[in-house]
């Protein structure tokens, strides 16, 4: 056990926990940010994206003792009114299906958009390719990716 | 009103307040009726177990179908403010409790939530109505017939409005109109139109709420080993390592049924799944396997070619195919195989139960929240009334979320641990448990007449059923033939099934059957028609009287431009199946690219009657396929008596740079509606082949397919 200090979507918090355990059960499980999920357990399938001082990583295979004091980013802090562009053209196109992978597919998307406002095809199918869904949402995920680049 | 009892109900009743009671008695005949009656004077009144309207004139409507992604959270009340005249985007949607005796069945399976239960919603919206109307004709001494509902209000001739808010209160005293006028589908101004979903905000902003995101106060998380074999045994452990863990609290043995079967495990209890996960590491077991070790792909490919020798039994016949097959100087025969398959749901496998003397809850997400409640009472000898059942969207479910193996795991632990336990499974655990998608030997034959029409035709699948799993009975049953399509006007046809029983478990899978057979059948023909030099799509029409099959077919051809003349960088194929009543046609387009052959084009065509909201149904066709090209693209494998693959980096689930372009028509119609949920997936795999066979002349009859390989 050790003395942990987060910092969480502007919140600090202070926690003791084992320094080995993954940033995804320390989120989910201690600090009741459910929104980031489980699904593979070994960084396959990105359901767990999270950002750390702006860059996407997976929260799964990333040890909490590895993120102390950094800024982490979770899709409950994306923005404040379910109004960031890229949540606006998920809606827009209807994106979701069972939506239990869709918070990688988000966090994903808004950190390619902003290291690259207009990205090409290419671009987008080989950064969004890492993230997994089982439903089929890919042709929406890429319309709403394109919606957003074009504005 | 098949599905949805005429019982009396009582519904959300607050504690503070007397209630409306509103619903189902016996009448003198034996009949039951409708009924309505007022005790309350809650600013809210429940007309029915879906509508609740308020004095303010808030409506709530109520979906009553657990919701996996299928979009009847906005499906069901569509069809209710369709018949109520409300405004469909002004309405709370709430997802309803789990009571079979208020809804009936509330198992999402098959495709089956609009399909079975559309007339009944229609008349629970258009009795709620009439008697709004009636209320309201009642208080300007009107005739009924001067009153038209419309948007949340009442409307006279003359120009007097009343909303719903203003009406509940003297609506809810009439008498509920036992046969309410329902609405010519020429006057649906909700149905079949492309409303927004109401449960996808929610899923933009980690919002939704799913059974693994649950937590209940005193909860332990337990991990639980099992054997990798099926099967296996617990010889013995030592749990003297994990109890080491910091947080581990007990480590317990366990078990659970997969279709008649115990399987048994060590679950390892802890203050966090983390925990609970490092202490599960550190078990040690020794398994007696039950000499099950040298199961593998080959031993299960030898053993269905040997059983495909055996004539199984008839599942369908007609004419006299047999006699004609063994008299015939060419039969043209071909086989096709198909491997197991996970369902692999986003969400793994969870649940929370708390099992206590004479209660039990339990949390999560499902596919059957009463089938839940049933098990519960059953195995613990606790009354159905006193099992609570929450359930929350699901994380995909794909039929592995129908069965009750990880409630039996997740009870068993609370009952012996005595408090609340969240059984959480890892990938690895869903990969290699199952139960999975059976695989299958299909055997097609076949004898073309001097005319070049398909004189007779044998299919024969040889495969694991999921209703008969255990036990000396051997005889397939019609559930093994699923998506062998009957329609083909051939005049001799035999469809035969060989039943295997094996140690590993199979299960339903979106589409079930009809995601293995079509793969044989619609192949098949497209052999018979390059054999006969015929265009493969004129070829099927010839054979083809259904008129709603034959309609996809030819919306198909024109969208995919199936006539104009091909380069040689393109090949397409065609494929049609009908699954849970909707007619289903497809072009795949193929073309070579740097040595690989990818996909450029998926055009399909689907009859499903009546379709509630159009951008659900494309929605369901895009996921249908893409979960189909997955399943042609990667199966498990079987090794030493298990499965192989363990995560994703071995199963690879099929990513967005591999999802071609797909064109969805739907067919218009006023015919009851189908099912939307599956009718996708059986035509990918047939397709596809028949499109790669075009391009380059080669036949693909196992699956998956390496596009790479191909060229």
């Amino acid at each position: 056990m050790a003395r942990i200090k987060l910092v969480v979507n502007g919140q600090k918090r202070e926690l003791d926990l084992d320094p080995t355990m993954p940033l995804l059960w320390v989120l989910r499980d201690y600090l009741g940010l459910t929104g980031t999920k489980y699904a593979c357990g070994i960084a396959q399938c990105g359901a767990c994206t999270v950002h750390v001082e702006g860059v996407p990583i997976r929260s799964c295979v990333f040890p909490v003792s590895a993120v102390q004091g950094k800024e982490i980013t979770t899709i409950e802090g994306l923005s404040k009114n379910n109004d960031h562009p890229i949540q606006i053209a998920w809606i827009e196109e209807q994106v979701p299906q069972c939506g239990y992978c869709q918070s990688g597919q988000i966090m994903t998307a808004a950190s390619l958009l902003k290291r690259n406002s207009s990205p090409t095809e290419e671009e987008i199918d080989n950064v969004m390719s890492s993230v997994l869904c089982r439903c089929g949402t890919y042709p929406r995920i890429k319309i709403a990716i394109q919606k957003v680049s074009g504005e | 009103m098949r599905n949805i009892p005429r019982r009396k109900f009582i519904q959300l009743s607050s504690a503070s307040g007397a209630f409306l009671i509103v619903g189902c008695i016996p009448s003198a005949e034996g009949k039951e009726k409708l009924i309505s009656k007022v005790t309350s004077n809650l600013p809210s009144i429940d007309l029915n177990q879906f509508i609740s309207i308020g004095k303010d004139g808030s409506i709530i409507l109520f979906n009553h179908r657990p919701e996996m992604g299928q979009g009847t959270y906005q499906s069901i009340p569509m069809i209710l403010a369709e018949e109520l005249e409300v405004d469909i985007d002004l309405v709370e949607i709430r997802q309803s409790q789990a009571s079979r005796e208020l809804y009936g069945s509330q198992m999402v399976v098959g495709s089956r939530s609009i399909q079975t239960q559309f007339e009944q919603l229609r008349i629970m919206g258009a009795s709620a109505r009439e008697i709004l109307r009636q209320a309201a004709a009642n208080k300007w001494e009107t005739d009924l017939n001067d009153c038209r509902a419309s948007n949340g209000r009442v409307v006279s001739n003359d120009g007097q409005v009343f909303t719903y808010g203003e009406l509940i209160e003297d609506a809810s005293k009439l008498e509920v109109p036992q046969k309410p006028p329902l609405k010519n589908p020429d006057q649906f101004k909700v149905i079949g139109k492309p409303f927004h979903r109401r449960d996808i905000p929610l899923k933009t902003n980690g919002e939704a709420q799913f059974g693994i995101d649950i937590s209940v106060p005193g909860m332990l998380y337990a991990s639980v080993e099992r054997s990798p074999v099926f099967l296996g045994k617990i010889k013995s452990f030592d749990e003297s390592e994990a109890l080491k863990v910091q947080g581990v609290k007990q480590v317990i043995s366990t078990s659970r049924t997969v279709y008649g079967r115990t399987r048994f495990g060590v679950a390892v209890l802890a203050e966090s799944y983390w925990a609970a996960v490092q202490g599960r590491n550190v078990l040690l077991i020794e398994w007696d396997n039950q000499s099950l070790e040298e199961v593998s792909d080959l031993t299960i490919e030898k053993e269905s070619l040997e059983a495909s020798n055996s004539n199984g039994n008839e599942l369908f016949g007609r004419g006299n195919t047999d006699k004609i097959l063994d008299d015939s100087k060419e039969v043209i025969e071909a086989s096709y195989q198909t491997p197991y398959q996970a369902h692999v749901p986003m969400e793994p496998m969870n649940a929370i139960v708390s099992v206590k003397e004479n209660s039990a809850e339990f949390w999560g997400s499902t596919q059957n929240p009463n089938g839940i409640r049933s098990f519960i009472a059953r195995k613990y000898e606790i009354s159905e009334n006193d099992i609570k059942i929450n359930y929350t969207f699901m994380g995909g479910g794909f039929g592995r979320r129908s069965m009750t193996d990880v409630v039996e795991e997740a009870a068993d632990l609370s009952k012996k641990s005595r408090v609340p336990v969240k059984v959480i499974w890892s990938r690895e655990d869903d990969l290699t448990q199952g139960p999975f998608r059976a695989c299958s030997l299909n055997v097609c034959r076949a004898v073309i007449n001097d005319e070049g029409k398909v004189h007779a035709l044998e299919h024969k699948i040889v495969a694991q059923e999921i209703r008969n799993q255990t036990g000396e009975n051997m005889k397939a049953g019609r559930q093994l033939m699923g998506g062998i399509n009957t329609n083909y006007t051939i005049p001799h046809l035999s469809v035969k099934g060989v039943l295997r029983k094996r140690h590993i478990p199979v299960s339903y899978w979106r589409a079930v059957y009809h995601s293995t057979n079509p793969f044989a059948h619609e192949s098949f023909i497209d052999e018979l028609a390059h054999r006969v030099k015929k265009d493969p799509i004129a070829f099927r029409l010839e054979m083809l009287d259904q008129p709603r099959y034959r309609r996809v077919l030819e919306e198909v051809a024109v969208r995919a431009n199936w006539q104009a003349s091909r380069t040689d960088n393109i090949g397409k194929g065609v494929a049609i199946a009908e699954r849970s009543g909707a007619y289903f046609a497809m072009v795949v387009e193929v073309r070579k690219l740097k040595g690989r052959i990818v996909i450029s084009r998926i055009t399909t065509a689907l009859d499903l009657g009546i379709c509630i909201n159009p951008d659900t149904v494309k929605a369901q066709t895009e996921g249908s396929i893409v979960m189909g090209l997955g399943a042609v693209y990667s199966g498990l494998t079987i090794k030493n008596g298990a499965v192989n693959e363990q995560n994703f980096n071995t199963y690879p689930m099929l990513k967005m740079d591999q999802c071609p372009e797909i064109e969805t028509y739907i067919i218009k119609s006023n015919a009851p509606p189908d099912g939307a949920g599956e009718s996708g997936l059986p035509t990918v795999a047939p397709a596809l082949a028949n499109a790669i066979f075009d391009l380059t002349g080669k036949r693909i009859r196992k699956l998956p397919i390496d596009m790479n390989g191909i060229m």
